[in-house]
């Protein structure tokens, strides 16, 4: 058990990383594609806020006395975290309404079935 | 003293203030991205002697390097900062006229947001942040490609951004391991910290961000996207995209590379790599009807060389592969330019469509002729130094690795020819149509060509203009030693 307790976070990460990547490339509904890609980035945030974590540690706020340095997490993950966390709704908000305009292009979601442009 | 973040924050500063301007004030948006990117041309180009000398490391906010966001304005990122600002602006004086339909304002927003984001990564120091600036450059990108809000631009707008937000993802993972081992993101202290890791551990982060880099650099098993988005943006963006986007995506692979991983044993690899791109790019440009599918593939072949000639790694080779980069970016915008008035003229994006445009439209067809000249390598145009020295780099080397893929680079060079020259004979000996009357291009898209036709013809015929700049970039790329001490101190 104590492989998983210290391992918990990285397996949920790569989990939730690998689902997402099986779901972009098996899925032919772009919404189901778009639902995958929100997926992709959750794992990968959830996956840097782990690179930083400290069982049971707290905020890094130094003015409070009483906590070592050492029970701090670290920061910097969660800065980066915050950034990917808006790439990924720029990203996802451009997709979807993407979506929108080629439903009324081609009257279909299905991606199997939208195959215009070929090699 | 010119300070080198004036370079991002002017552009970025203008680009969020044109929405607020077109509340007001619409028909002068679109000479706003002209005057961000002469300004940056301008700084670029007073920053260049400077770091010749001496590189500019700046701090954001005051900290010490290795706590900080720093930007690194070396030979390589000012040479590449004026290389942007120069395509940008030629460009973006040819999408004055071009660009009518449509929400102007937002085009020229994200317009200029795509070339921050690029100038973005060639100038920064720290590696989340060039994830960062990446993200800014391909959502705008994925947002242009369906500018036109036709069926073949949204289909391609898609699939550009289904596989560039994995791509990116990917890169993410990777910057992540990365700090995980180091507890860095600064690629100086990166550089500085790798000599102590297992080679094992560093494997993984290299490969996905290569992986996430090369999607965006459009390096050959990851390049599906580029073919349908290069051919279904407006003509504009298209130039962009050749000229500007895969050639920063190289940059970021090439920087990631040489100084961060310092990894000489996987460079054959990427060697064998290129020479892939190069030859499935080539082969399926030949085969293409459309023009701008034509050049598109095009694209894909010179960025399978400009690979082959980087990982070659010698002083010789990173020079002659960042000399492909620049011929490559002032050819390939030229071309998409003049393509998409010949397209507007001829109504459609068919080759044989274009049969008898060189009567109609003789300085575009001319425009167009120099450039595909100078991508296959005739002299006196700049493609004949800059392969010239790719191939001397190769001979150089001694391998025989080398001599067999710089064979089938040639070869490549062989099938370039032959559909570039195809296209030129129907612009100008086929058809048998009455001569139609002149019917040009407007002067304000003539000006862009005509300057990039002279630059082309005048480094052709004078490549020590430019090669002094190259050499000290290529240097600046190959110390990896030089650059920890210039950041760190």
């Amino acid at each position: 058990m104590g492989f998983l307790n210290s391992y918990i976070y990285y397996i949920g990460a790569f989990g939730l990383i690998l689902i997402g990547l099986y779901i972009i490339l098996v899925k032919r509904n772009l919404i189901k594609v778009i639902v995958g890609l929100g997926i992709l980035d959750t794992g990968v945030n959830l996956f840097l806020i782990s690179v930083g974590y400290i069982t049971k540690g707290t905020a890094p706020i130094f003015s409070r006395t009483g906590i070592d340095s050492e029970d701090m997490v670290d920061p910097v993950p969660q800065a980066l975290v915050l950034t990917a966390i808006v790439i990924g709704v720029a990203v996802l908000a451009l997709a979807l309404s993407l979506a929108i305009r080629l439903y009324q292009h081609y009257g279909t979601l299905n991606l199997r079935k939208i195959r215009e442009q070929k090699w | 003293m010119v300070n080198p973040v004036l370079l991002i924050a002017v552009p970025l500063g203008l680009a969020f203030a044109i929405p607020l301007f077109a509340l007001f004030w619409k028909a002068a948006v679109k000479y706003i991205p002209p005057a961000a990117l002469a300004f940056n041309l301008v700084i670029s180009l007073l920053l260049l002697p400077k770091v010749l000398e001496n590189p500019v490391i700046v701090s954001i906010g005051d900290w010490q390097p290795p706590f900080c966001i720093n930007l690194v304005a070396g030979p390589v990122g000012v040479l590449f900062s004026a290389i942007i600002a120069l395509v940008g602006l030629l460009v973006s004086i040819y999408a004055l006229d071009y660009i009518k339909e449509g929400p102007t304002e937002k085009y020229h927003m994200l317009y200029l947001l795509l070339l921050t984001g690029a100038t973005g990564v060639v100038l920064t120091g720290d590696i989340f942040n060039l994830f960062v600036f990446f993200e800014i450059l391909c959502i705008s990108s994925y947002a242009l490609v369906a500018y036109l809000r036709e069926r073949s631009g949204i289909e391609s707008a898609v699939k550009y951004l289904i596989q560039g937000a994995v791509g990116s993802s990917l890169l993410l993972i990777g910057i992540g391991l990365l700090y995980g081992q180091f507890g860095t993101l600064n690629m100086a202290d990166i550089a500085e910290k790798i000599a102590s890791a297992s080679p094992i551990s560093l494997f993984v982060p290299m490969v996905l961000i290569i992986t996430g880099l090369g999607v965006e650099a459009a390096i050959f098993p990851l390049n599906a996207w580029l073919p349908d988005a290069h051919s279904s943006a407006p003509s504009s963006i298209s130039a962009i995209l050749s000229g500007i986007a895969i050639e920063v995506g190289l940059y970021a692979v090439a920087r990631v590379i040489f100084t961060i991983f310092g990894a000489q044993s996987f460079l054959p690899f990427l060697a064998l790599l290129g020479i892939l791109t190069l030859l499935v790019g080539e082969m399926c440009a030949f085969s293409q009807n459309n023009i701008k599918r034509m050049l598109a593939y095009s694209s894909i072949g010179q960025i399978g060389l400009i690979l082959f000639a980087l990982a070659i790694a010698t002083s010789y080779g990173v020079t002659g592969g960042l000399f492909q980069l620049v011929s490559h970016a002032l050819s390939k915008a030229l071309l998409f330019l003049t393509a998409g008035y010949m397209i507007y003229r001829a109504g459609s994006m068919e080759i044989s469509s274009l049969e008898g445009v060189g009567k109609k439209m003789p300085l575009t067809c001319l425009a167009f002729t120099i450039g595909a000249f100078s991508l296959v390598g005739l002299p006196p145009f700049i493609g004949f130094p800059s392969k010239f020295l790719v191939v001397q780099a190769a001979l150089a080397t001694q391998e025989a690795i080398f001599f067999v893929l710089i064979g089938l680079a040639l070869l490549g060079t062989v099938i370039e020819a032959a559909y570039f020259f195809r296209v030129v004979q129907v612009l100008y000996f086929k058809g048998q149509r009455p001569n139609p009357g002149r019917k040009e291009a407007p002067i304000i898209a003539l000006v862009p060509m005509f300057i990039l036709t002279i630059l082309i013809i005048v480094i052709g015929i004078y490549p020590r203009l430019i090669t002094g700049v190259l050499n000290s970039a290529a240097s600046e790329l190959l110390n990896r030693v030089e650059y920890i001490r210039s950041v760190l101190g």
